[in-house]
């Protein structure tokens, strides 16, 4: 059975995620003190018994509605946040693009936040300084990488981040919905990124509404809906019965 | 013990914050820097004024005896204070990214420790040019430090853990970190205090670190190690304590942010 599980990069065994909705929150010891008894929130079920194992090397698509807990299965990957019930087992070392630029510091310089971002991804010094020429050279900023990020166009913004987060090193990467923004030109280049990782046999999750994408990726298409798996499987014939059924 | 591999896995991030807290506590850089040294002298010089000529403590030589309990207490507040707001503070990125949480809290220690260590070599200087002078002793400096720290890790743990659901607890600390001020034998020694008093003193773990430190620097004699023993397993129950707490309250961190 151990055996078994290490060859999957992600194993979702039967996950409950709750949110706990508050309308007027009580954030100080004084209020929770003084009004214990009130008991102002709303429980929303997210996740509703969520059974997923995906294989390492594959690369797989998270479909579904807005609000139907994508980005939440997502974050409980990433060890964001804490399933409720249930258990998420990840073998190998993982990185998520959930949010493009995570600990920038507008301040800085493009290469010092290479180095700042990078480091929250758990890289070291040396493995960066390894890394960097190709991380700005994919993000295509040699001209502006020692001029402060604020001065930056929201596209620099997002290539420099998706360039350090796609050199990490990671065995598994997820990326929730940001292949959208950049101009088709960088698009395509990470797209062939992406073949390029699955050929060096890294695992893929990936979040997105773009279908044609989807299908041109991926192994396997999940479907989320009202936070419970609608259908799993190879990804056309998810997708398909996905557009059937939206139109 | 995955705690240990995670921070070496973590370890630039970890430098980095810490760099980040001792730099960012003081905006700007060089004139910045002695702020953080200079705030502690003054208070020392406001002190050593007060108690032999107001309050007319009767204690030979009363700025070092002062400076060498009152900078280690400085040391514990300093970083009582900033722990508080370790993971409010950088709310924004724990939304986005996981790294190790613990990371946060042990930052504001260690940046804190760098501090001292810096406040220390002022403390020899003084030593030195107050005729006090230094003795082989000050080789168990290291020793009360790590046990100080260790102490130190445990309160961040718990602090910057609490504070995200309770954000008022910061007051209520600064009060007590105000008795304690008083309640740890600083400006005193132990034995102006009537008998039962001084067991009650012992109840506060910073005592018997504060009489370590004067110990070993200004009286120059071995500190009492029976009492070290005691605070060092009281440090470590305190630090075990926090880690456990810290992770049972990280689930709900970013839900609570």
């Amino acid at each position: 059975m151990k055996t078994k599980e290490k060859e999957y990069a992600i194993i979702v065994k039967d996950v409950y995620k709750d949110f706990k909705q508050y309308y007027d929150k009580a954030n100080t010891l004084k209020e929770k003190l003084l009004f214990w008894n009130r008991n102002d929130n709303e429980v929303l079920h997210i996740l509703q018994g969520i059974n997923l194992k995906i294989e390492k090397g594959k690369m797989v698509a998270l479909i579904g509605t807005n609000g139907s807990g994508k980005s939440t299965l997502l974050k409980l990957m990433t060890k964001i946040i804490y399933p409720n019930k249930g258990e998420i087992i990840v073998n190998g070392k993982l990185a998520s693009l959930l949010e493009l630029g995570a600990g920038f510091h507008p301040d800085f310089s493009g290469r010092e936040n290479i180095y700042f971002n990078a480091s929250i991804f758990g890289m070291t010094r040396k493995e960066i300084d390894k890394r960097i020429d190709d991380i700005i050279e994919f993000a295509e900023l040699e001209n502006f990488i020692d001029n402060p990020i604020r001065t930056y166009s929201s596209g620099m913004y997002m290539r420099l981040a998706f360039s350090v987060a796609i050199n990490v090193d990671a065995d598994i990467l997820l990326i929730d919905e940001i292949l959208a923004v950049g101009d088709q030109h960088f698009q395509d280049k990470c797209h062939a990124k992406m073949k390029e990782l699955k050929k060096q046999g890294k695992t893929l999750v990936f979040v997105s509404h773009s279908m044609p994408t989807v299908n041109e990726f991926c192994d396997e298409a999940v479907w989320l809906q009202n936070g419970k798996i609608r259908m799993i499987g190879k990804t056309k014939e998810v997708t398909d019965k996905y557009l059937e059924v939206c139109r | 013990m995955k705690l240990f591999k995670d921070l070496y896995q973590y370890r630039e991030l970890l430098k980095t914050n810490v760099q980040k807290e001792i730099r960012g506590k003081y905006k700007g850089a060089w004139l910045g820097i002695i702020w953080s040294f200079l705030n502690p002298l003054l208070m020392l010089m406001v002190y050593s004024l007060v108690f032999p000529y107001i309050m007319r403590v009767q204690i030979p030589n009363y700025t070092m005896f002062l400076m060498t309990a009152l900078m280690p207490w400085n040391f514990f507040t300093q970083t009582v204070a900033n722990s508080s707001f370790a993971v409010i503070a950088s709310g924004s990125i724990l939304k986005k990214v996981y790294f190790p949480r613990e990371i946060l809290p042990i930052s504001v220690v260690l940046s804190n420790v760098v501090n001292f260590l810096i406040t220390f070599i002022i403390i020899i200087v003084f030593l030195i040019f107050s005729g006090v002078g230094i003795s082989w002793t000050i080789l168990l400096f290291p020793l009360v430090l790590i046990i100080q720290t260790l102490l130190m890790f445990g309160i961040a743990f718990i602090l910057s853990a609490i504070t995200v659901y309770a954000r008022d607890v910061e007051h209520i600390v600064n009060v007590i970190v105000m008795a304690l001020f008083y309640g740890t034998p600083i400006v005193y020694t132990i034995d102006m205090l009537p008998a039962k008093f001084q067991t009650l003193l012992y109840l506060n773990p910073m005592t018997s670190i504060i009489e370590a430190y004067r110990d070993i620097l200004f009286y120059q004699k071995l500190p009492n190690f029976l009492n070290l023993g005691i605070i060092t397993v009281i440090s470590i129950v305190v630090m075990m304590f926090g880690l456990w707490l810290f992770r049972k309250l990280q689930r709900n961190f970013v839900e609570e942010l």
